[in-house]
């Protein structure tokens, strides 16, 4: 049987192998980025942890993760381009204290316990000088001696480590120096270095309608955005459009702009059912219109192909049957009891970990099986609309026995749109023949919508970050520091400049093959050197943004966390071997080390196992690249 | 083609020290033509392409580029004449995509200041045309160039190199990490290059690859020039003799003969290496 449907899909491919290797649908182009891993990874564990603790997830806990995340993040950010750029640097870490550590010195008084008195404006950029010369001289010594980088940078390492401790010890007899706010334009510098941004006084009620209605908007149009890029990338255009799908999609809009509206204006639960399922249908009525008026429908050439009927079938019955078995294990057990069955877990958790993991797993079998059922359209729609009929079936059952709010209200909406969108997928994809060539407009288009919608969604959960309203209610004072505007400027700024311009391509180079890339003339020593100034240059900001928010820096700041740099570059899907990886990856490492450093102590446990579930994450997640990647790779 | 040959070598001759690595060579690239440069291991290969690349500087003997005399100090300097090298393993970075790869270094840009970035759709399209005028269809030039064939690589390359102006094309031993198939098509891009025009200075142990595509053959022995021939001056057979050069096949079979012993395969492997040389040696007069 299978041999049998081998060498169908061989005919196929035969049959048009150029159309089949030029395109890879946005998916497909997605699980072959760097940074898939990471991006899995991080949605993984922040539904874990949102699942398992009540601070995570709200905007306190957020806060406390992006600010564990900034300055790992600033690091990971440098460390991964110079890992592209094919070296390491291991004084990375002790570079953050060092630069710190010398603005306080430089900024002291002058007194009995060292200090130069400079003011901060002499002080600062000193203390930038210091930071680049250690990074061109990184990058020198590396360069002239060709020693592996990894000795270099350790003996500037324990150079660092040493003059620390050395010299905090001989100006001021202490291994911390302190005293920063004495410095005369210690205000100005403040501002620059350690502003803070308290959301609780930032009420936003009535301009454009206030928070809520803003970050609605932008939600909404960042997500169609999306799905029309998605869709322009997916499917084939028509020549010439239809004017019906036009008037279609626009019911459809309207359609679901009034159910949004009514939503919004009642509370009432018969309203809210009503006007969500006009809501839905209203959403796949204008895709299915969008569609129409845009591309071109599917050919049913009903062909006798045989589909993989075991393999499906045998996926098919597991997945149910283990949702069927997850549902019932959530209805058997008492969702009260904090009785313990073993392992630090409840009754309660047992059933929360059962009901779970086994609707995730028939959820996936399900959707294995829609792919096993490639050649038949008609059967792969089945599936696939049978998942998603049962993700929303789950998210009833979920909202009728969760007994916290999070579950019953938020939950339930995620699980709604997601079997919304696959119910939408296993239409579309129906309707609409699939484009297997390149279309270069329609890809722009697609990338361009894709990226707007995506930094539009982006804005919209910044502005509910950032600003509150009257009627939210919030426990606690959020108070955002200046080290995450920075954290989030440079991840775009070093992912401009990696894949977009000459330098970037240069990095990549000089990591990938140094003897070719200076073969064609590019300058690999001095883009190496660069690097290295770029990783010292980053410590140097992560130096004065733990000096600002302190005053003071303790002689071993940031010893040891090199490695965590580097393991978050990892994890963000860099290879440790230099020519491939990426930053926009090595923040969101950054983001899912700082999610395991803070959800582990918000879920009430001990914070000693982070290092444990940090060494997993990064064996992980190093699997899950890898493994991807030559999937992503060998079948395209 | 009238006028002066692209590149001109006369007497070249190389000392490290007192060693004495090519000594006395002599040939000629034309422009639309392709100049085979054979020899075994250790023939001189490697410093005679050294010294046109600009790597080395000749001891002795003229070169001229054009009817110029030039000593080049650098292989930029080599370059800057039109003379560019595509060695075998350092030819592209395998894990960049193939228009990054076709334009590193030379990256066309657009905007300004700060804003300066790589004209990726201006660059994706030359390389894709360029491929295409070598007869390589990159449907994707965002594709890595590791996931391309071992010719398709060595094809980047040279249509990189053409672009970007090259006169004298230098290719070091392109067809020895290939299989069959894959020498194939890099024989054909070569053929390809020398009909856009380009003198091709083809490096290789191996005559079966370089006779066909060859117009002119230098064939070095232990830093010797063995001669340089036309093509139309030289068999196939004469030119696999001459490579290996004759007396020492016949060395080597006596050495197999000495070493068989008793051992009846040696004997026979010996046997017929020398039937081999004979047949050799008779066809060509």
């Amino acid at each position: 049987m299978t041999a049998q449907t081998d060498t169908n899909t061989g005919q196929g491919e035969t049959a048009e192998p150029d159309e089949r290797l030029s395109y890879r649908g946005p998916i497909h182009r997605l699980l072959t980025r760097p940074e898939i891993g990471a991006l899995i990874g991080t949605a993984g564990i922040w539904v874990f942890f949102w699942a398992v603790s009540d601070v995570f997830g709200t905007v306190a806990g957020t806060n406390n993760v992006l600010d564990v995340a900034s300055v790992l993040g600033i690091m990971a950010i440098a460390v991964a381009m110079l890992m592209v750029g094919g070296e390491f640097d291991l004084s990375s870490g002790a570079m953050i204290g060092a630069s710190g550590m010398l603005v306080v010195l430089l900024a002291k008084e002058a007194g009995e316990f060292g200090g130069a008195g400079f003011p901060l404006f002499v002080g600062i950029p000193i203390t930038f000088a210091f930071a680049m010369g250690i990074g061109w001289a990184n990058g020198s010594l590396v360069e002239k001696t060709a020693l592996p980088s990894f000795i270099v940078t350790l003996g500037t390492f324990f150079v660092l480590k040493g003059a620390k401790l050395g010299f905090a010890k001989l100006f001021t007899d202490k291994v911390i120096v302190e005293g920063l706010d004495a410095a005369p334009d210690f205000e100005f510098w403040d501002n620059i270095f350690g502003a803070e941004w308290t959301r609780n006084n930032q009420i936003w009620d009535s301009f454009l309608g206030g928070r809520d209605l803003v970050y609605a908007v932008l939600l909404l149009l960042g997500g169609a955005a999306i799905v029309i890029g998605l869709m322009e990338q997916t499917f084939k255009r028509r020549d010439g459009l239809e004017p019906s799908g036009l008037t279609l999609a626009l019911i459809g809009a309207s359609g679901a702009t009034a159910g949004i509206i009514a939503l919004a204006a009642t509370d009432g639960v018969g309203a809210n059912w009503l006007w969500s399922i006009v809501l839905g249908i209203a959403i796949i009525v204008a895709l299915i219109g969008f569609g129409r008026w845009r591309y071109e429908p599917a050919v049913r050439a009903e062909k006798s192909t045989t589909v993989q009927p075991t393999v499906m079938a045998r996926n098919v019955g597991l997945g149910l049957g283990a949702i069927v078995l997850g549902v019932g294990a959530g209805l058997a057990l008492d969702s009260e009891s904090q009785t313990e069955v073993g392992f630090l877990l409840t009754v309660q958790g047992l059933r929360a970990v059962l009901f779970v993991g086994l609707a995730v797993t028939g959820l996936v079998l399900l959707i294995l099986a829609a792919r096993h059922a490639k050649q038949s359209p008609i059967v792969q729609a089945g599936i696939t609309a049978l998942a998603a009929v049962l993700l929303i079936v789950l998210a009833f059952i979920v909202q009728s026995e969760a007994s916290s709010r999070k579950f019953r209200a938020e939950f339930f909406a995620w699980l709604l749109v997601a079997g919304l969108a696959l119910l939408s997928v296993a239409i579309l994809r129906l309707l609409f023949t699939e484009r297997r060539h390149i279309d270069q407009s329609a890809d722009r288009l697609g990338r361009r919508a894709s990226i707007i919608g995506m930094a539009l969604v982006g804005l919209g959960v910044v502005v509910r970050l950032l600003f509150t309203t009257s009627g939210e209610v919030v426990p606690g004072i959020v108070t955002y520091r200046i080290s995450v505007f920075y954290f989030v400027t440079f991840a775009g700024v070093a992912t401009w400049v990696l894949l977009r311009t000459q330098f970037g391509s240069w990095t990549f180079a000089v990591g990938g093959n140094k003897s070719a890339a200076r073969q064609v003339g590019v300058p690999a020593a001095r883009t190496k050197t660069i690097l290295f100034m770029v990783v010292s240059g980053a410590a140097w900001l992560g130096g004065m943004l733990t000096a600002f928010r302190l005053n003071s820096v303790q002689a071993n700041v940031g010893d040891g966390q090199e490695f965590l740099f580097i393991i978050a570059a990892v994890v963000g899907g860099t290879l440790l071997t230099g020519g491939y990886g990426s930053t926009v990856g090595a923040a969101i490492g950054a983001l899912i080390m700082a999610m395991s450093f803070q959800g582990i102590p918000f879920s009430g446990w001990n914070s000693d196992w982070r290092f444990l579930f940090l060494g997993v994450i990064l064996l992980l997640s190093v699997l899950v690249n890898n493994w991807v990647r030559k999937k992503a790779e060998g079948s395209s | 083609m009238s006028g002066p040959a692209l590149l001109e070598l006369d007497s070249i001759s190389k000392h490290y020290g007192n060693i004495i690595a090519l000594t006395g060579v002599t040939t000629l690239v034309n422009a639309g033509e392709v100049t085979c440069v054979l020899g075994d291991n250790g023939a001189g290969k490697s410093t005679f392409i050294k010294i046109i690349a600009g790597a080395h500087q000749q001891s002795g003997g003229v070169m001229k580029v054009e009817g110029e005399q030039v000593l080049f100090d650098s292989p930029r300097d080599a370059l800057g004449k039109g003379i560019a090298t595509v060695y075998q393993d350092l030819a592209v970075v395998p894990l960049m995509s193939v228009w990054r790869n076709f334009f590193l270094g030379q990256e066309p840009t657009k905007g300004w200041g700060p804003f300066r970035r790589v004209d990726r759709e201006k660059a994706s399209q030359i390389a894709k045309d360029e491929m295409a005028k070598m007869g390589i269809d990159i449907r994707d030039t965002e594709q890595a160039v590791g996931t391309l064939s071992g010719g398709e690589r060595q094809s980047v390359a040279i249509a990189r190199a053409a672009y970007f102006g090259a006169k004298v094309l230098i290719l070091d031993e392109p067809t020895s990490a290939l299989g069959v198939r894959q020498s194939g098509v890099v024989l054909r891009y070569i053929i390809e290059a020398r009909n856009r025009g380009l003198g091709v200075i083809f490096i290789t142990h191996n005559p079966n690859h370089a006779y066909p595509v060859g117009d002119r053959f230098l064939i070095l022995n232990r830093g010797r020039s063995m001669g340089n021939f036309a093509k139309e001056d030289i068999t196939r057979d004469e030119l696999i003799m001459m490579m290996s050069g004759g007396a020492e096949l016949e060395a080597l079979t006596k050495e197999l003969e000495a070493a068989s012993g008793g051992d009846e395969s040696i004997a026979r492997v010996a046997e017929e290496f020398a039937d081999e040389l004979e047949e050799r040696t008779e066809t060509p007069d």
